[in-house]
C-alpha cells in the first residue's frame, strides 16, 4: 500500500493525467447515478423530435394541421431535453448516459478478459518455455495477423450482435499485446533469483507463478490496461456505427449511426456522442501515459 | 548469416500464413453458416429442399470428412478460389480484383500523407523539446490519436459538406481512379484516414529521436564540430527512423485497414472495406471471410517486410 | 617547461539546475595547459572531471549550464563564441575522446565514414580526399588492414579497435587540443596500455596538448607532465607531475596517492565518501574527510596558496604539514 502511495504522489504532478483521471471519475458517476435524474432514453415522442441542445436554435420542418402539409418552424433547446432530441424525439442526455454505462461496460470487461487471457498465456509462454512456449506464440501470432476490426466484423456478422457477444469477441481477441509483454517481462524475470531460490524449495508451478512471477509485471500490466480500454471501447462504437451494435442498446456508437443519416437536419446527434466518445478515449490516453511515467523508474531524474 | 536468417523469417511468414488459413476454416466451420443455406434463402420456396441441399452440399464438399474438406478448402485458397459471392453472382476472387486498387489507393495516399507529415511533425517537437510549440504539438496530437475516426470524417463531412458545401462530390467509379474529380472526393477521406496516422507517427518519431539524442554518438558528433542540423539530420535521425520503418510497417496492416474499412463506408468509396460492409448486410458469407483473409495476408506481408528492411536498414543485424 | 600557454580556464563554474537543487558540478576552478605538454585531470568518479571537459568544448547538455569564467585559447574566449564560430573549434581546434568506445561511434555508419565526416565538417575537400586522409589517420592510430576494414561497422571491431577509430576521428583537423575523458577505462588492462602508448606517441609526432582525464594515479606517473586535482568539483591541488606525484601538500592528494598500492602492498583507502553537492559542506569541501582538518576549515573556504611557482594548492594548511 505504501508503493500504491508512493506512485500516486508521482501521478499527482501529471496534470494531464489527473485531467483524465477526473474525468474518467465523472463519467463512472454519471454512468452509475445519471439514470436516477433523467427520463427513459427509449421514449419516443414525435411531436419533440430533433429538437436542438439548450442555446440553439433550428429549422425543422413539422406537419400542421392548419395548412394541411409541412411548415418550417424554428425550434429551440429546452431545459426538459438539455441536449436534445434524435428523430424520434428520444432524450439525447439520458441516451448519452446509458452509452456512458455501455462504454465503460465493454471498456471494463472487454479488457479485464483480454488481460487475463492474455497474462495466463504470457506467463505460461515463458514459465514452461520450449515446445509450449513455440506452440502458444505462434498461435499468438496468427491471432495478431487479423487485422483487430476485420475479425471483430467477421465474428460479430456470424454470430450475432448482443453485448455480450461483442464484449467476450473483443476480449477473446485482444488478448495479443498482454501475452507478448508478460512473456517478455516474464522471461527476463524467470532466470532472477528469487525465483531459482523458490525453484529450490520446491515451490510449485502455480505458486511460482502466481507469487513471484505475475506481481512484478503488475505495473506494465496496468499500463496497458489503461491504455487498452480505449482500444475496446473504439471498437464497439465502431461496430455499432457500422450498424453491426446491439440494437437493443443505446450506446454511443448506435447513436451515431442514427445521427449520420441526419447531420443536414440534426447536427448534434452526430456530435455530442463523438463528444463524449473523444473525452473518454483522449482521457484514458492520459491516464495511462501518465501511469506509465509514474511507474517508470527513470523518471525520478530532473 | 544473412541468408538464414531470411529464410527463418520466410519460413515463419509461411507457419502463420497456414495458420491464418486454417483459423478461418475452422471459424467458417463452427460458424452457423453452410452454403446451402445460403443457396436456399435466394431459391424460394417450391423447390425439393433436401434434395437441393444434398446437392450443394454435394458441390461445395461439405459432406465429405472433415479432413477432406480441410484439405480441399486450404487447396482452393492456394489457387486463387475464394468462393462464390451469392449476392453478387460473380466468384469472390473477380469481385476482389474489381474493388482492391480503391482501397489501395486510398491507404496509398493517406499512408504517404501521414508519413511524411508525421516524421516532419516529430523531428519539429523533438528539436524543440519542451518548448511552448512542443508542448501545443503534444496536446494535439494525443486529439489525434484519441478522436475516433469515424467521428472525425462525419465532422469533416458536416462542416465542410453540410454546412460549408465546399465537397459535394462523391467518388465516382464511371471516372478514372486519378481524374481530378475523383482526387477532390478523396480530400476528406485521406484526412480522416490520415489524422491518427499523423498523430502517431509523430509521436513515436518524437520520443525515438529523443531516446537517440542522449546517445554518446551524438555527443560525439557534436565534439567531431558538425552542425547542429546535421547532427539531427545524420547521427539522431537515421538512428530514429529503424524504430519507425518497423512501426510503420506493422501499422500498415492493422490499424489502416481498420481505419480504411470505416472510411469507406463513410465516403462511399467502394474499396474491399466497403465491399465487405455490403456483403455483411447482404449475407455473403464468402466476401466477408475473404476480405478478413486478406487483411491478415496483407499483415503478413507488411511484418515480413518490415523484418526484411530492417535487416538492411541496420548493419548490426545484416553483418551478424 | 615554461612553453607558451594553449588554453586556459579561469574561474570556470558548471552547475546542473535539477529539480532537487543546483549541483555544482565544476565550481570556480582555473587552469592553465602548455603546448606539447600532457595534462592529467585526477579525481574520484563525480568529482568533475568530465564537466570540465564538456565545458571547455561547450558541450554541456540540459539541466547543466557554464555559469561564469573564461576559456581562452589563442586570445578568444571561447564562451564569448558564436555558436557558429564555436562549432569551428570543435574538432578542429579542440577534439575530445570519450570514455566509453563502445556507445561513442554511431552504430549504423561506417568508420570511415565517419572519420571523414571529421575531416569534411573543417576542411573544404572533396570526399576522395577526405576518405583518403581518413584512411591515413586509421593507418596512424594503428589500424590493420586500414584501406580494407574502411567500410565497416563499429560493431565489428574490438573496443580497442574502437578506441583507435575514435582517436582517429580527434586527430582529424590535427587539433591543437586533445581532450580525452578515460579513453582506456572501458578497455582490457593490456588494450589500456597500448592506448597509452598511442598518445605519447602522437603528443611527440604533433606537438599537442591533451588533457587527459583519469582517476588512476598510476597512468597520472606515467605519462603526466602537470597534473590538477580535483575534488567534488573543485581543484585542490595544481602544479608539476614531479612537484605534485613528489611532494604533495592537499590531504587529499595524500590520500590518493595512500591509495596506489604501496611497496609493501598496503592500500590505505581515504575515509567517507565524496559530498552531495546539492548542499556541499561549508568551508572547504574536503573538511569532512580531512583527518588534519581545523576549525577554519570548516569556515571558509581555503584560497588557491602557492607553494612554488609551478605548484599551487587549496589548503589551510598548505606547506604546514608539507
Amino acid at each position: 500500500m505504501k508503493l500504491a502511495a508512493y506512485y500516486l504522489e508521482r501521478l499527482k504532478g501529471n496534470k494531464t493525467a489527473i485531467i483524465g483521471l477526473a474525468f474518467i471519475i465523472f463519467l463512472v458517476l454519471t454512468a452509475l447515478i445519471g439514470p436516477f435524474f433523467t427520463v427513459s432514453p427509449t421514449q419516443v415522442n414525435f411531436s419533440e423530435k430533433n429538437l436542438p441542445p439548450i442555446g440553439f436554435s433550428s429549422e425543422q420542418s413539422e406537419y400542421s394541421a392548419k395548412v394541411g402539409g409541412l411548415v418550417m418552424t424554428n425550434m429551440h433547446g429546452t431545459w426538459k431535453h438539455p441536449l436534445g432530441t434524435d428523430g424520434m424525439g428520444r432524450d439525447l442526455l439520458s441516451q448519452l448516459i446509458s452509452g456512458a454505462r455501455v462504454s465503460l461496460l465493454v471498456g471494463l470487461l472487454a479488457t479485464g478478459l483480454a488481460i487475463v487471457i492474455g497474462a495466463i498465456i504470457g506467463v505460461s509462454s515463458a514459465y514452461f518455455g520450449g515446445i509450449a512456449d513455440s506452440i502458444l506464440m505462434r498461435f499468438t501470432d496468427i491471432m495478431i495477423t487479423f487485422p483487430f476490426l476485420l475479425l471483430l466484423i467477421l465474428i460479430v456478422y456470424m454470430f450475432g450482435s448482443s453485448l455480450a457477444l461483442i464484449i467476450l469477441s473483443i476480449g477473446l481477441t485482444g488478448w495479443t499485446g498482454t501475452a507478448r509483454l508478460v512473456r517478455s517481462e516474464t522471461l527476463s524475470l524467470r532466470t532472477r533469483d528469487f525465483v531459482i531460490a523458490s525453484k529450490a524449495l520446491g515451490a510449485s508451478d502455480l505458486r511460482i507463478i502466481f507469487y513471484h512471477l505475475l506481481p512484478n509485471t503488475i505495473s506494465s500490466i496496468i499500463v496497458l490496461a489503461t491504455l487498452s480500454i480505449p482500444g475496446a471501447i473504439l471498437a464497439e462504437a465502431a461496430l455499432s456505427f457500422i450498424g453491426l451494435g446491439d440494437p437493443q442498446v443505446a450506446s454511443w456508437g448506435n447513436i451515431l449511426n442514427a445521427g449520420q443519416n441526419d447531420l443536414q437536419a440534426a447536427w448534434w446527434i452526430a456530435v455530442e456522442p463523438g463528444i463524449m466518445l473523444f473525452f473518454t478515449v483522449i482521457s484514458f490516453n492520459f491516464l495511462g501515459e501518465g501511469l506509465r511515467d509514474a511507474f517508470d523508474p527513470k523518471g525520478d531524474y530532473n | 548469416m544473412d541468408r538464414s536468417y531470411l529464410a527463418k523469417r520466410l519460413l515463419h511468414a509461411l507457419i502463420i500464413a497456414w495458420g491464418v488459413m486454417t483459423a478461418s476454416f475452422f471459424l467458417m466451420r463452427i460458424g452457423p453458416h453452410s452454403p446451402a443455406d445460403k443457396y436456399l434463402a435466394t431459391l424460394g420456396a417450391g423447390h425439393n429442399v433436401s434434395q437441393v441441399t444434398a446437392a450443394i452440399e454435394s458441390r461445395y464438399g461439405v459432406d465429405r470428412p472433415l479432413y477432406e474438406q480441410y484439405f480441399n478448402y486450404i487447396n482452393s485458397l492456394l489457387h486463387g478460389d475464394w468462393g462464390w459471392s451469392f449476392s453478387t453472382s460473380m466468384p469472390v476472387s473477380d469481385l476482389i480484383k474489381i474493388h482492391w486498387a480503391y482501397s489501395f489507393q486510398l491507404i496509398f495516399l493517406s499512408s504517404i500523407l501521414a508519413i511524411i507529415l508525421g516524421i516532419s511533425l516529430g523531428i519539429f517537437t523533438a528539436a524543440r523539446k519542451n518548448t511552448k510549440a512542443d508542448h501545443i504539438a503534444t496536446f494535439f496530437s494525443f486529439a489525434g490519436i484519441s478522436i475516433p475516426n469515424f467521428w472525425l470524417g462525419m465532422m469533416l463531412i458536416l462542416i465542410f459538406s453540410v454546412k460549408l458545401g465546399w465537397f459535394k462530390t462523391y467518388y465516382d467509379t464511371g471516372l478514372p481512379m486519378f481524374s481530378l474529380s475523383n482526387l477532390y472526393a478523396l480530400i476528406l477521406p485521406v484526412i480522416t484516414l490520415a489524422t491518427g496516422m499523423v498523430a502517431g507517427y509523430g509521436r513515436f518519431v518524437r520520443s525515438s529521436m529523443l531516446e537517440n539524442m542522449n546517445k554518446d554518438f551524438v555527443r560525439t558528433a557534436r565534439a567531431k564540430g558538425l552542425p547542429e542540423s546535421v547532427v539531427l539530420r545524420k547521427h539522431v535521425f537515421r538512428n530514429a527512423l529503424l524504430p519507425v520503418v518497423t512501426i510503420i510497417m506493422l501499422d500498415m496492416s492493422g490499424i489502416i485497414f481498420g481505419g480504411a474499412y470505416i472510411t469507406e463506408f463513410i465516403f462511399g468509396i467502394p474499396g474491399l472495406g466497403w465491399m465487405s460492409l455490403k456483403a455483411v448486410f447482404s449475407d455473403d458469407y464468402s466476401v466477408v471471410m475473404a476480405v478478413t483473409l486478406i487483411g491478415a495476408f496483407v499483415t503478413l506481408f507488411f511484418n515480413l517486410v518490415a523484418d526484411i528492411a530492417y535487416t538492411y536498414l541496420d548493419p548490426r543485424i545484416r553483418y551478424e | 617547461m615554461t612553453s607558451e600557454i594553449i588554453l586556459s580556464i579561469e574561474n570556470l563554474k558548471t552547475y546542473f539546475f535539477t529539480k532537487k537543487g543546483i549541483v555544482r558540478a565544476v565550481d570556480n576552478i582555473s587552469f592553465d595547459i602548455r603546448k606539447g605538454e600532457i595534462l592529467c585531470i585526477v579525481g574520484e568518479s563525480g568529482s568533475g572531471k568530465t564537466v570540465t571537459a564538456l565545458s571547455i568544448l561547450r558541450l554541456v547538455e540540459s539541466p547543466g549550464k557554464i555559469i561564469e569564467g573564461k576559456i581562452i585559447l589563442d586570445e578568444d574566449n571561447l564562451l564569448e563564441l558564436s555558436p557558429h564560430k564555436m562549432q569551428d573549434v570543435r574538432g578542429n581546434k579542440i577534439a575530445m575522446v570519450f570514455q566509453d568506445p563502445h556507445s561513442a561511434l554511431n552504430p549504423i555508419f561506417t568508420i570511415g565514414d565517419q572519420v571523414s565526416e571529421a575531416i569534411s565538417a573543417h576542411k573544404s575537400c572533396n570526399k576522395e580526399d577526405a576518405s583518403s586522409q581518413a584512411t591515413q589517420l586509421l593507418e596512424l592510430v594503428g589500424i590493420p588492414l586500414a584501406k580494407e576494414r574502411y567500410h565497416d561497422y563499429p560493431h565489428q571491431f574490438s573496443g580497442g579497435m574502437k578506441q583507435r577509430v575514435v582517436i582517429a576521428m580527434a586527430l582529424a583537423c590535427h587539433p591543437r587540443v586533445l581532450i580525452a575523458d578515460e579513453p582506456a577505462t572501458a578497455l582490457d588492462l593490456t588494450v589500456q596500455a597500448q592506448i597509452l602508448d598511442l598518445f605519447l606517441e602522437l603528443r611527440a609526432r604533433f606537438e599537442m596538448s591533451i588533457i587527459y582525464i583519469t582517476h588512476d594515479l598510476g597512468v597520472v606517473s606515467e605519462i603526466a607532465d602537470s597534473i590538477v586535482v580535483m575534488y567534488a568539483g573543485r581543484i585542490m591541488e595544481k602544479g608539476g607531475s614531479r612537484d605534485v606525484l613528489g611532494n604533495p601538500v592537499h590531504p587529499y592528494t595524500k590520500g590518493l596517492m595512500g591509495c596506489l598500492p604501496s611497496e609493501k602492498g598496503i592500500i590505505i583507502p581515504i575515509p567517507g565518501t565524496i559530498p552531495g553537492l546539492i548542499n556541499p559542506p561549508a568551508g572547504c569541501i574536503f573538511h569532512p574527510r580531512c583527518v588534519n582538518a581545523l576549525d577554519i576549515c570548516r569556515m571558509e573556504r581555503p584560497p588557491m596558496t602557492k607553494i612554488t611557482d609551478e605548484h599551487y594548492v587549496s589548503c589551510f594548511l598548505g606547506g604546514v604539514n608539507g
